[in-house]
């Protein structure tokens, strides 16, 4: 049976208990953010081999099994093989022609191409693996907290720093419902004779595409009616919100967040 | 009619299921049901949230990942290899507590068809079918045939869910809480069509819901989960019997039922096991004419 939760963990955040858990939130974003930055900056395989460890490191404090991870992010890697696969063929700058290693018309395999997906790929997986661990260790509502008071100080230029975090908690805290939806649609149609258990990837695949039109009519009903919960709850955006918790970064998140950064230096560095 | 003795229509032997197994978020819906649905049979699965009703219904129909040798159809492991799937669910019908997400096509019409349309019948007599259905419903063919789906109040959806199950022609048909979300007269006539239909086609009915209410007047026998697990098999009157432990386990009482339990204060061996108001009544009356 279709079991998309299984096989696709963005946005989900599953409770451990680990110290990453326990995190500030804020600290947390900022490795986040240090790491996708340390993304862009390496440009050679000895810098993301020294990254490794770090990337080790997060996974094993957290407690979220790897597997977990791995098994949930298949249709990430599927999409990313699929790009590279493009990346190498159409490879189309200046090669030496002793690196060509296959070649036919437009399409070609050369040292450099591979050279040039590799890092690429390397680059996105730990975009990628930043990002999902953010979110698999943060609750909502403290990824919330903590981008609203990293980008407080914009509300002073009059940037509406509170509904534009709301407006992408919202996003991603809509995958998930999504996913399980989708799944729902899915076991509801099987029933009435669309096998979505059966046939090639192919026939799958477009069998999901009928589940979309639903899938944004239910989509709209449930905005509709989240707007609804919170005007009748009285919410109103905007600078002048409290928070009933304040968030306190503890001596030992600001060690953490030193030693990624550290980290990541000397990965850029080497 | 006489249910027939010989092979369950549905077997059910050490059903367990956990969603998400092997993840972090693995969370078990059914611990271990087995129970034996016969043909012609009218069966209430009855249970409080969370006792595992919706997912022993998907198991039917092979809607989840099973294990061999816990589903039978008719004697057959619907899990064993080969067996065929799409067979299976033309064989038992399913009405889901949600009818919109069942419904494929955007017009009445067309929705019903899809079924018959999906098992390869002629055109003209899918056409048959999908009238004879949404006739049955009260839903006239010719009114409603090219009407919008969305544009339908939540209880004509749902009338359109359930003829869009009957024009398969089923010999099982499964609701889950088919009384959600319909006003007193929307119930009475559903219940009305349901128990005319299981004696027309000779259906074996099988109904989940967290109350009793309709599904007294609608089943011959109760099969109550708790957390995953069966903890009352039986006639309805003898599972009425034990109006406190269904109590006990969050299951709405059929009205005369309530009044039952309230008469107990007067007379405590006043029975528990009765199925309108009448039989309440006439008790009642029976009690206090020798009092």
């Amino acid at each position: 049976m279709l079991e998309l939760q299984r096989n696709v963990i963005f946005g989900q955040f599953v409770e451990t208990g680990s110290f990453i858990h326990r995190m500030d939130a804020r600290v947390k974003i900022a490795a986040t953010s240090a790491l996708i930055v340390a993304s862009f900056l390496i440009n050679n395989f000895l810098g993301f081999a020294v990254v490794l460890p770090l990337l080790v490191a997060i996974g094993v404090v957290s407690r979220i099994p790897f597997g977990y991870v791995l098994r949930g992010s298949q249709i990430f890697i599927a999409f990313l093989v699929f790009i590279l696969a493009f990346q190498v063929l159409f490879y189309a700058r200046d090669v030496p022609e002793s690196s060509y290693l296959w070649r036919w018309g437009l399409l070609s395999v050369s040292t450099e191409g591979l050279y040039t997906a590799g890092i690429l790929a390397l680059r996105v997986i730990l975009l990628y693996y930043a990002t999902t661990m953010l979110m698999l260790t943060t609750s909502l509502v403290e990824l919330t907290n903590g981008l609203e008071l990293i980008f407080g100080p914009l509300q002073r230029l009059r940037v509406p720093v509170n509904e534009l975090v709301l407006v992408f908690v919202i996003a991603i805290k809509f995958v998930p419902i999504f996913i399980e939806e989708m799944e729902r649609l899915a076991r509801a149609q099987t029933a009435r004779g669309v096998p979505f258990d059966e046939g090639g990837a192919l026939t799958r695949a477009r069998r999901l595409g009928r589940l979309l039109i639903p899938i944004f009519i239910s989509g709209f009903a449930r905005a509709d009616t989240l707007t609804i919960a919170m005007n009748t709850r009285s919410y109103r955006g905007g600078r002048y919100r409290t928070k009933l918790r304040q968030m306190r970064a503890s001596l030992s998140d600001w060690l953490a967040l030193t030693l990624v950064i550290a980290w990541i230096t000397v990965a850029w560095l080497v | 009619m006489q249910p027939d003795v010989a092979t369950p229509i549905l077997e059910l032997r050490g059903f367990a299921y956990t969603y998400l197994e092997g993840t972090p978020r693995a969370s078990e819906a059914v611990r271990d049901v087995s129970f034996r649905i016969l043909r012609g049979e009218r069966v209430g699965i009855v249970g409080a949230t969370e006792s595992g009703k919706s997912t022993v219904v998907d198991s039917f129909a092979h809607l989840l990942r099973l294990g061999q040798g816990q589903v039978f159809y008719k004697g057959e492991d619907v899990a064993a290899p080969g067996y065929d799937r799409s067979r299976l669910r033309r064989k038992i019908g399913i009405v889901f507590q949600q009818p919109d997400s069942q419904i494929i096509e955007d017009v009445v019409g067309a929705d019903v068809a899809f079924g018959p349309t999906a098992a390869a019948l002629s055109a003209g007599e899918t056409r048959q079918r999908v009238e004879e259905s949404l006739d049955t419903l009260g839903l006239p063919y010719a009114d409603y045939r090219l009407r919008y789906v969305h544009a339908l109040s939540g209880g004509q959806r749902r009338r359109v869910a359930i003829a869009g199950v009957l024009a398969m022609h089923t010999p099982v048909l499964v609701l889950d809480e088919p009384m959600a979300g319909l006003d007193p007269r929307g119930r009475k006539e559903l219940l009305e069509l349901l128990i005319k239909l299981q004696k027309d086609r000779e259906l074996t009915l099988i109904v989940c819901s967290a109350s009793l209410n309709d599904a007294s007047l609608l089943c011959d026998r109760f099969i109550v989960l708790d957390r995953g697990t069966v903890v009352m098999d039986g006639p309805v009157r003898e599972v009425l019997r034990q109006a406190d432990r269904l109590a006990e386990l969050d299951i709405t009482l059929p009205e005369p039922v309530v009044g039952a339990r309230e008469m107990q204060k007067l007379f405590p061996d006043f029975p528990t096991d009765l199925l309108t108001e009448d039989e309440l009544e006439s008790e009642l009356l029976t009690r206090l004419g020798t009092a």
